[in-house]
């Protein structure tokens, strides 16, 4: 298939005056895992909604798996939305079956299908349990069963790990690599870096309803400069002269005596080491510190996410 | 379809599955059948012989009051015995379809020579034929009731007549008896004084004997010395006020007794009164709607007038207990945010008309039940001793009163159930769908307030104006299905109706559309009306 799983398109949304999405475009390729960032209402969910044809956009346009909405390839998407719900009533079995039949597998085969997804995540004692007597994270884990029940080819996950303890984010971390080791292609939304930089191929990052950010996760690093800590006596005053150090202040990680040089892009930190081997400063410490996508993540909606948080 | 199909499916078996639903389907027989034996029931054994004191002041007014109670007593065993014999006839009579003209005269000359032969074995008789039997109670003048040696002559000849393994008849208690006063109290006594000591037999604080029985004592009668006078009042005492049999019984037999000393006093021949007085003039009922020939209004058309009452009723009370088991479950998948995952899977349309038609099976099946163990009851109820109850079930299984019923309660679910799930979707919890509900059940509550009076005149101008407001076309239409309205108005208001149910569908569509997803308070009228004409989402 040439068409990327997911393309926006100038998309936005609003309502009345207010924009929820602004003229946002990203493709995800196929078979990768991408993280969809943002703070809160930055219009990840909206978003979602409308690659899920559960709303329309305003303008721009949308394709899923190729097709112009994605109720025509419904039976190809699984979908976790963010505020998890389950039939009370119903058995953990009979609910994954439920959405399976909706999403057009056949009865009995959804049935097995199902029974075979909660042996194989651990819940195979609690196939004919009520939903309403399951755990909080169980109730999850179910619901996400739920989704990929049929197979999709795209999985749509919206905040996967929020309300799960540690154990359980490590059994949706599991569940997500199986369905990338099946070649699917897989976006889901969270506010925890830490998962999208171990999972995710690729992250879209979105701040007050405009894209931020869209590439992979090493391009996401390369935006921010790479520093150096020093500590070792002169050693500040000597190589703060340096013409590739942008910046220097006390250690962000609150070290005494340490200082934090920030670097020109592209610079090499060995320049530093020099510089102080010819100048005859013993150095106590030398750590070269690349940014992760936190650091990334902050500097780039930092100010939105404040707005956003006072809206 | 085939995903309305799979919702309209969960529907039904989740909604199968629940306690509510079998409590509903089996509460329903039961109350039938209660309202059937109850009564029967207490009358049988819920009412005990009540004892009384009679304490008489005046000339032989107590005992017009005695014979006026002890005919009371004798009326009650006369209709238990015909009841029996009901009962013990009712194979002969099944045997013998055609039907035998009853000379009331006749009826009663064959009777005395029946008591004649009681005295006298060697007599011969002509026998009694089984609807004899049971029509011959009705026949009994009062004289005769309440001549003692008669009545049980008449009581021996009746069980006789009856086939040889007719069960035995045993004699019901008697309805009121009296009681001397207890001792230590003597008729000698004042008045006050009499009360005064009586006061806690009154009470049930003691117990009265009776042929060595302990009994309570229901009521004291004092009757006082000139009775009849305008200004006199019989004092009448008793715990239990409500049961007012007694006391108008012996009122009535004063009152008849005062009657007829005025007429003596005034030289007026009371027989005459009374013959004048017994003049009726009558009239037969005929309706022109009923086929030629077969025009006169009998019992069964009464109930037929009627019967749509009891399926306006039912009507009623299916379409809103189901369509609000539509708005809860609505609720429950909006709050716990199911929707979502759903409306991944369907279109919006769909779920809809998957919900709707998942819990009207629900109602459906409920109705069925209903219906089908109403008929049921009624069958097995139905006898010689209750003629009403086929009476019932012929006036009710009729095509236009069950067609109607179909019709109606199929049109108006729809109707009430797309209301319902548009205001579920713009409702997180019950609490906010109550704020939407309370102007729908002042709405609701208009077909139920008419519902008695339609029948009377149902074609007159409210009837037809409220047939064509279409919340209310179901029930009003139901309630006049039995006066054959004229046709253009069934067919003229079924139109409106289903347009209607078209119309509340296409804006409940767009209300849930945009519904379902909102969080938060529920929306305002304006925001509403916004929505409906699209200028949102």
């Amino acid at each position: 298939m040439n068409t990327s799983p997911i393309e926006l398109n100038h998309v936005t949304k609003t309502y009345g005056d207010f924009k929820a999405v602004d003229d946002i475009s990203f493709t995800v390729p196929e078979g990768t895992v991408c993280g969809f960032l943002g703070p809160n209402g930055a219009g990840k969910t909206t978003s979602i909604r409308m690659m899920l044809d559960i709303l329309r956009p305003s303008s721009g346009t949308i394709s899923i798996l190729g097709a112009r909405r994605a109720l025509d390839v419904r039976s190809r998407i699984g979908y976790l939305p963010e505020e998890k719900g389950l039939y009370k009533k119903m058995t953990a079995t009979a609910m994954i079956a439920y959405f399976a039949t909706l999403k057009g597998v056949a009865g009995g085969e959804a049935k097995r299908i199902a029974g075979e997804l909660l042996e194989k995540y651990g819940l195979g004692s609690f196939q004919n349990h009520k939903c309403e007597a399951l755990s909080k994270g169980m109730g999850q884990k179910v619901q996400v069963l739920a989704s990929i029940a049929h197979d999709p080819d795209l999985v749509i996950l919206d905040e996967p790990f929020s309300g799960l303890d540690p154990v359980n984010q490590g059994v949706m971390e599991e569940v997500i690599q199986d369905i990338r080791s099946r070649g699917k292609t897989i976006l889901f939304s969270t506010h925890v870096m830490s998962h999208a930089e171990r999972i995710c191929e690729r992250v879209v990052i979105m701040a007050a309803g405009r894209l931020a950010f869209d590439g992979t996760v090493d391009e996401a690093k390369s935006l921010l400069p790479r520093r150096v800590r020093v500590k070792g006596k002169g050693a500040g005053a000597a190589l703060e002269q340096l013409k590739d150090v942008t910046h220097s202040s006390p250690s962000s990680d609150g070290r005494e005596g340490v200082a934090e040089f920030q670097l020109r892009e592209g610079a090499d930190p060995q320049q530093l080491l020099k510089c102080a081997f010819e100048q005859n400063i013993s150095l106590e410490i030398f750590e070269v510190v690349n940014p992760n996508l936190h650091e990334v993540f902050v500097h780039l909606v930092g100010e939105e996410a404040r707005e956003a948080a006072y809206r | 379809m085939m995903q309305i199909y799979r919702i309209a499916h969960r529907e039904y078996m989740e909604n199968v599955k629940t306690k509510g639903f079998w409590i509903g389907i089996l509460l329903f027989p039961i109350l039938i059948w209660m309202m059937i034996e109850l009564p029967k029931f207490l009358e049988e054994r819920g009412i005990p012989t009540r004892h009384l004191v009679i304490v008489d002041r005046s000339e032989g007014l107590g005992e017009i009051a005695r014979q006026r109670i002890t005919l009371l007593n004798r009326q009650k065993t006369l209709g238990e015995l015909q009841q029996h014999i009901a009962k013990a006839t009712e194979e002969q009579r099944k045997e013998k379809m055609e039907e035998v003209d009853i000379d009331p005269d006749q009826l009663l000359d064959q009777l005395e020579q029946g008591l004649d032969q009681l005295g006298n074995p060697d007599l011969e008789i002509q026998p009694f034929k089984p609807d004899q039997l049971v029509k011959i109670g009705d026949l009994l003048p009062e004289q005769m009731l309440l001549n003692d040696l008669q009545w049980n002559n008449i009581k021996k000849l009746l069980l006789s007549q009856l086939p040889d393994d007719a069960p035995e008849f045993i004699e019901p208690p008697l309805r009121f008896k009296e009681v001397t006063l207890p001792e230590g109290v003597s008729l000698t006594d004042g008045d006050q004084q009499i009360e005064d000591a009586l006061r806690p037999y009154l009470r049930s604080e003691m117990m009265l004997k009776s042929n060595d029985e302990e009994v309570e004592l229901f009521g004291l009668l004092i009757i006082p010395e000139n009775a009849l006078e305008p200004k006199a009042r019989v004092r009448f005492w008793s715990s239990n006020l409500a049961d007012t049999d007694l006391i108008d019984t012996v009122l009535d037999s004063l009152s008849e007794e005062a009657r007829q000393q005025e007429y003596d006093r005034r030289g007026i021949e009371s027989k005459a009164v009374a013959e004048v007085a017994s003049m009726r003039v009558r009239s037969i009922k005929f309706n022109p709607n009923k086929s030629e020939g077969d025009e006169k209004v009998g019992i069964r058309d009464k109930i037929r007038q009627y019967a749509p009452i009891g399926f306006v009723y039912m009507l009623w009370v299916a379409i809103f207990t189901i369509a609000q088991m539509l708005l809860n479950n609505t609720i429950e998948e909006k709050s716990n945010r199911l929707i979502e995952v759903l409306l991944s899977s369907v279109t919006t349309t769909e779920l809809l008309l998957g919900k709707v038609f998942g819990v009207a099976a629900v109602g459906v099946t409920m109705q069925c039940a209903w219906i089908g163990s109403l008929i049921g009851i009624l069958r097995y109820k139905s006898g010689p001793s209750a003629t009403w109850i086929a009476d019932l079930i012929a006036a009710v299984i009729t095509p236009e009163l069950l067609g109607g019923f179909v019709f109606y309660f199929i049109a108006g679910y729809f109707f009430y159930a797309f209301l319902f799930a548009g205001i579920g979707s713009i409702c997180n919890t019950i609490k906010e769908a109550q704020n939407f509900m309370s102007p729908l059940m002042l709405l609701m509550m208009v077909p139920l307030g008419t519902m008695t009076f339609i029948p009377n005149d149902p074609n007159g101008a409210i009837a037809t104006t409220l047939s064509w407001i279409p919340p209310w076309t179901p029930f009003v239409m139901m309630n006049r299905m039995a006066a054959s309205p004229p046709a253009s108005e069934i067919y003229g208001t079924a139109i409106m109706l289903l347009i209607s149910v078209v119309v509340v569908f296409w804006l409940s569509a767009k209300i849930f559309r945009i519904g379902v997803l909102r969080s938060g308070q529920p929306p305002k009228l304006l925001e509403l009306f916004r929505w409906l004409r699209g200028s949102h989402s």
